[in-house]
């Protein structure tokens, strides 16, 4: 464990140009490589086969979605944030609404902050598997990723089940959901509860003792804690490391402080125990996603509807003259939270997912800051790649858990 | 079936209560205003609260000063940097014309700080790379989109857009949404149409 009694020690990594001398040698990766995950590029210099220096350059994949957020109304962004990290939109949706409910002043209804954490459990289960599948796969276990991806698709189900979509399911909105939840979802995802802790076993089965894959992780890619949280680091890049910070626990929001569940931790620090925290935190979450449904009311109001800043119920749009009225306000002119600053964080998959907004009154976003987790975490690549291995680089790209769409914004 | 479990009582009360995220909302009583107050005398502005998150605002020049005091003080500890950013205030305010957010939090005490400076167009921040090593990556996307300074950071170039960008900074409330220039889609013979008028209301 860490003492903290004492200031964390200051990482300063010497910051190395990459002129080559006559031994080195400069070798670009990406940002076409199959195994940087979308459009990352590194630019490595190399000294036989070691690694001596390494320079990701990102960028390819910027859209500048906080200069959209900045031209949309407040309820228009909700769909942009599906585009940041597209593989756990639900997530991203989920720390966008919960700024804006916070800026607001306003909380959703019971019944829907259970659902919105079934909702982010499952968007961390399937952004998990697409990491784990592709982790294997790079290092060179093809198979895990069939069986991950097999199972992916039934959490994509839940999804088009609940809200239509599948990969940017625009699902959670500000106030609730609009829609009721369809009769059949809490019995299908019972049955994928019950289902998936089976399938991990078998993802522990194909790699936990797999000789080749214990060589290929044990031992690599070393972050101390110190310098973790020097990094600034969170998720499992923390966590594996031994530092406990999961903001369900430190800084529980919804209704995380109702259900119990426990935060795993690494001791080494290295890739593998990266790998071992986050299969445990797959096993975590099946269990919060159990406790919600046997907590989560039958019925009950899904949107806060008494609140001025919630588009008012479809049903009263129709049949009355005010809400239809108002109705029109809300999606002409949108609605205008108060003046004011907002830093609101939750636990994506892949670390503390943060929502600044700073308000001047008006119904579009003055500024709106995505924290995200994966470009703070992508800063550590350089750290964990001085003097590693070539072959090593794509297991230690692989193990931050990037996904390129939340790197660039 | 086991029984379902009884269901605790919320432990928020109001419903944006995050008062143990942010410490005490009375700035007289929050101990990181309180120390600051005291070590720095003259480079304290003042500490806001709005929605119990408190913010202090210092001046520029002691910005690495007060987080490192605020980073190794063994009441406040706030030994995570979780964000550096800026809000162009071009709208909202004469001058200065940027304010840099650097958002903090402390790990053992599980509390959060924002600490502001506001800086203008010309002038620099000290950088904050010598105390977290994480604040290299988040002062060079500052920098490639408000144009801030960073004095003392050792790698300071753009990281989001190309190296050789030459149209400034987009996140700057003056650069249009569409930027410039026209760009002309392949296949097209005309750049598309422009949003005439903005979007954004000039500010109050």
């Amino acid at each position: 464990m860490i003492d903290f009694s004492q200031p964390t020690p200051v990482i300063l990594s010497e910051v190395r140009q990459l002129t080559p001398t006559r031994r080195e040698l400069v070798l670009n990766m990406g940002p076409q490589h199959p195994s940087t995950h979308g459009v990352l590029r590194v630019r490595l210099t190399l000294e036989g086969e070691t690694v001596i220096a390494c320079d990701p350059v990102i960028g390819y994949l910027h859209r500048g979605v906080e200069k959209l957020g900045e031209s949309h109304r407040y309820a228009q962004f909700v769909p942009w944030t599906d585009r940041t990290d597209y593989v756990a939109a639900p997530s991203n949706n989920l720390g966008y609404v919960l700024a804006v409910e916070k800026l607001c002043g306003i909380q959703a209804p019971e019944r829907a902050q259970y659902w919105r954490m079934i909702m982010a459990e499952l968007a961390r289960l399937a952004s998990h598997l697409v990491w784990l599948g592709t982790h294997a796969l790079d290092i060179g276990a093809l198979s895990v990723s069939l069986y991950t991806f097999r199972d992916r698709e039934l959490i994509l189900d839940i999804f088009e089940k609940f809200c239509g979509a599948r990969l940017t399911t625009n699902m959670m909105e500000i106030g609730g959901f609009s829609r009721e939840i369809p009769p059949d979802l809490p019995e299908m995802v019972r049955e994928f509860c019950r289902y998936f802790p089976k399938a991990i076993r078998q993802y522990e089965d194909l790699l936990t003792e797999n000789p080749i894959w214990l060589a290929r992780t044990k031992g690599v890619g070393i972050i101390e804690p110190d310098v973790a949280i020097n990094y600034g680091l969170t998720g499992a890049c923390l966590r594996g490391s031994g530092v406990n910070y999961d903001v369900r626990k430190a800084m529980p929001y919804l209704l995380y402080d109702r259900v119990e569940f426990d935060v795993p931790l690494g001791t080494h620090g290295d890739v593998y125990d990266r790998y071992l925290v986050r299969i445990e935190e797959m096993r975590q979450s099946i269990r919060i996603i159990e406790q919600c449904l046997e907590q989560v009311p039958t019925d009950g109001p899904l949107m806060a509807y008494e609140s001025q800043y919630v588009i008012p119920p479809h049903k009263n749009v129709m049949t009355t003259a005010e809400d239809m009225q108002r109705h029109f306000i809300w999606v002409i002119k949108g609605f205008s939270p108060p003046k004011g600053e907002v830093y609101h964080a939750v636990e994506h998959s892949k670390g503390e997912l943060g929502y600044y907004i700073v308000s001047d009154g008006s119904p579009i976003p003055y500024r709106l800051r995505i924290r995200s987790p994966d470009f703070v975490n992508l800063q550590s690549l350089p750290y964990m790649a001085q003097g590693a291995m070539l072959a090593d680089i794509v297991a230690l790209i692989g193990t931050i858990d990037i996904v390129l769409g939340s790197v660039d914004r | 079936m086991s029984e379902p479990r009884p269901v605790p009582a919320l432990t928020a009360t109001s419903p944006w209560d995050t008062t143990g995220y942010w410490g005490p909302t009375d700035p007289e009583q929050h101990p990181a205003v309180r120390l600051v107050r005291e070590r720095f005398p003259d480079a304290f502005r003042e500490a806001t609260v709005f929605r119990d998150e408190m913010t202090i605002r210092v001046d520029r020049r002691a910005l690495r000063d007060v987080v490192e005091f605020l980073r190794t003080h063994p009441e406040l500890r706030y030994n995570h940097l979780t964000d550096i950013t800026a809000v162009d205030m071009l709208y909202l305010r004469e001058r200065p014309r940027f304010d840099v957010v650097v958002q903090l939090y402390s790990i053992p005490r599980r509390q959060r700080l924002r600490v502001k400076c506001g800086v203008d167009d010309g002038e620099t921040v000290p950088s904050l790379v010598p105390i977290f090593a994480g604040a290299n990556w988040l002062e060079r996307e500052c920098y490639d989109m408000f144009g801030i300074v960073f004095e003392g950071h050792p790698d300071l170039r753009r990281i989001l857009l190309p190296e050789d960008w030459d149209e400034g900074h987009p996140l700057r409330k003056d650069y249009p949404l569409r930027g410039y220039r026209d760009y002309v889609q392949p296949g097209f013979e005309s750049p598309a149409p422009r949003i005439r008028g903005t979007l954004r209301r000039p500010g109050p």
